[in-house]
């Protein structure tokens, strides 16, 4: 695959603020007082508690170096810990197996070589699920009735309701789409839909309709340990239904940066639109 | 004073919402509610873990047109087409005072001089967060009541807040950010929020009274009964005041419904307009 440097951001974040470090009472640690990250997941009215800090794990460079060529990461400076699924959601499909159709591959070719297109989130807005939790860190608050998802992004909070609704027939197409929830065993299942047409699902630049539906299974293997199983169903553009496993580790004693698009951007004016 | 461009911009930075989506009404099966069907606002308020329940969906209450017109002049409410959706304390969080009364240092009026001067700085006019207490005051936002912490989500641009109620202090050398850094505890059924941490960058009103890093501000939450809330508002910034001054608001619930999604640099046309 072939690709250009990645406007990621339309400004710069310092990672791993100190100022909001705080050592929580609550985060399981051993002897030497470091947070116990393979501690059994916590629990919440009988369920697992996702409440957190968030962050994708990222892709070994022996993994990346190969597809992306070696002077990739001397250009990419501000993610020095870059997941391969946020590069490409369908990272892991051999050729024959991708479900893209033509119509989707056309778009990804488009994006890749024209320089008129490029990533909403170097224009201030949302990259959105699955793409924006793919890049930085997200905090996850789970309340009684919904759970919240906070971005260190500025797309809007998401929220995933759990007050047992089921999703809307006719949704208004919007950036973050609309979630409901419910647990199947220790799992969180999160069916989403009504999202807009105008996000990328990665950086490669792979679409989503507004026809596009989404499953999400949420397992937290331990303290320190959560998958995502995303399922996309989306016949616009693909063939047929596929599922990514996405792997993100916990950040303990930390929360999420305030990210204010607006605030000293300059990309603006240098990307071409 | 008041420069009418100001009050232009107020709301029409980036997109424009339609509200009342019908695709976010929601029968609540916990709303209770009358014979008729209808949500019963005056039933009591809920409850969770012993204290009340503040989740849900808040509207401050809205300033009669009168009370514009009887300050600004007819021509306001004639141009100012978004009234329904703003309190008028979001133009002024002294309304009802004389200039001269209000409590600014020399130091805060000339940082106020110079917002008058340049209202197109106006933090909302460039799709920037409008913190508190605008945040309260524009459209509606919204109250989640998790076990570790309460979250206030906006239908303007601001970042959602985190308001944490697991007993942490507040810290002693916060980074100054747009919505600052708060702590919440009970006082009885009252919900008590505490925030420092605040930049100077952002502005207390339209009208471009300030507020400097020491700002310390104290929100008063008490829900009446179902459908009412009582929130009262303490600033204390020694830099720019010479003394605490408050602001009290009445909010209702908007039963059934949510936060519509907001996204400010979409469709946003006022940028080239503002001589950036």
């Amino acid at each position: 695959m072939k690709m250009r440097g990645l406007v990621l951001f339309a400004f710069a974040l310092c990672v791993h603020a100190q100022w909001l470090n705080y050592p929580d009472p609550r985060t399981p640690r051993i002897k030497d007082g470091k947070p116990n990250l393979a501690a059994p997941a916590p629990r919440l009215n009988g369920r697992p508690d996702f409440s957190g800090l968030w962050e994708a794990d990222a892709t070994p460079r022996s993994e990346l170096d190969p597809v992306l060529g070696h002077g990739f990461f001397d250009l990419q400076i501000d993610v020095p810990n870059l997941s391969k699924y946020m590069i490409n959601l369908l990272w892991d499909f051999k050729p024959e197996e991708d479900p893209s159709r033509p119509e989707a591959l056309a778009l990804v070719k488009q994006r890749s070589e024209s320089t008129k297109e490029s990533l909403p989130g170097s224009q201030c807005l949302p990259n959105t699920i699955p793409l924006t939790p793919l890049i930085l860190p997200f905090k996850i608050i789970q309340a009684p009735r919904e759970i919240v998802v906070l971005f260190e992004h500025y797309d809007p909070p998401r929220q995933i309701y759990m007050d047992g609704r089921t999703l809307p027939k006719d949704l208004e197409p919007s950036w973050m789409g609309y979630s409901v929830g419910k647990w199947q065993g220790d799992s969180l299942v999160v069916e989403s839909a009504g999202f807009n047409g105008k996000t990328w699902l990665d950086a490669a630049g792979h679409p989503r309709s507004e026809s596009a539906r989404m499953v999400e299974r949420y397992h937290r293997r331990d303290f320190g340990h959560m998958d995502i199983e995303l399922t996309v169903d989306d016949p616009t553009y693909y063939k047929r239904p596929f599922t990514v496993k996405l792997p993100f580790h916990l950040i303990p004693d930390s929360d999420v940066l305030e990210a204010v698009c607006a605030e000293n951007e300059k990309d603006r004016i240098h990307v071409v639109n | 004073m008041l420069d009418r461009r100001t009050m232009m911009l107020i709301l029409s930075a980036g997109a424009i919402m339609s509200a009342d989506a019908q695709s976010l009404n929601h029968l609540d099966p916990r709303t209770p509610r009358t014979k008729d069907g209808k949500p019963n606002l005056t039933a009591p308020a809920p409850r969770l873990n012993g204290k009340p329940d503040l989740s849900g969906l808040w509207q401050a209450a809205r300033t009669p047109d009168r009370e514009y017109t009887g300050v600004l002049g007819n021509d306001f409410t004639a141009i100012q087409i978004d009234l329904q959706d703003i309190n008028k304390n979001v133009l002024n969080v002294f309304w009802g005072l004389k200039p001269e009364d209000e409590p600014l240092r020399p130091e805060g009026a000339a940082i106020y001089k110079l917002h008058q001067e340049n209202p197109l700085g106006y933090p909302h006019a460039q799709c920037l967060p409008d913190g508190v207490p605008a945040d309260m005051f524009v459209m509606t936002f919204k109250m989640i009541q998790a076990p570790q912490e309460t979250v206030l989500l906006t239908e303007l641009a601001s970042p959602g807040r985190q308001i944490y109620t697991d007993g942490r202090p507040l810290p002693k050398d916060p980074n100054p950010s747009w919505m600052g850094y708060s702590v919440g505890k009970w006082e009885g059924d009252t919900f008590v929020v505490d925030t420092i941490g605040l930049n100077d960058r952002g502005w207390l009103d339209a009208f471009g009274h300030p507020r400097s890093e020491q700002m310390h501000m104290t929100e008063r939450y008490h829900r009446r009964d179902f459908g009412h809330m009582d929130l009262e508002f303490t600033f204390n910034d020694p830099k720019y005041y010479t003394r605490p001054f408050g602001l009290k608001a009445s909010l209702k619930l908007i039963p059934d419904s949510d936060l519509l999604e907001y996204v400010c640099s979409e469709n946003e046309k006022d940028r080239k307009h503002l001589g950036k």
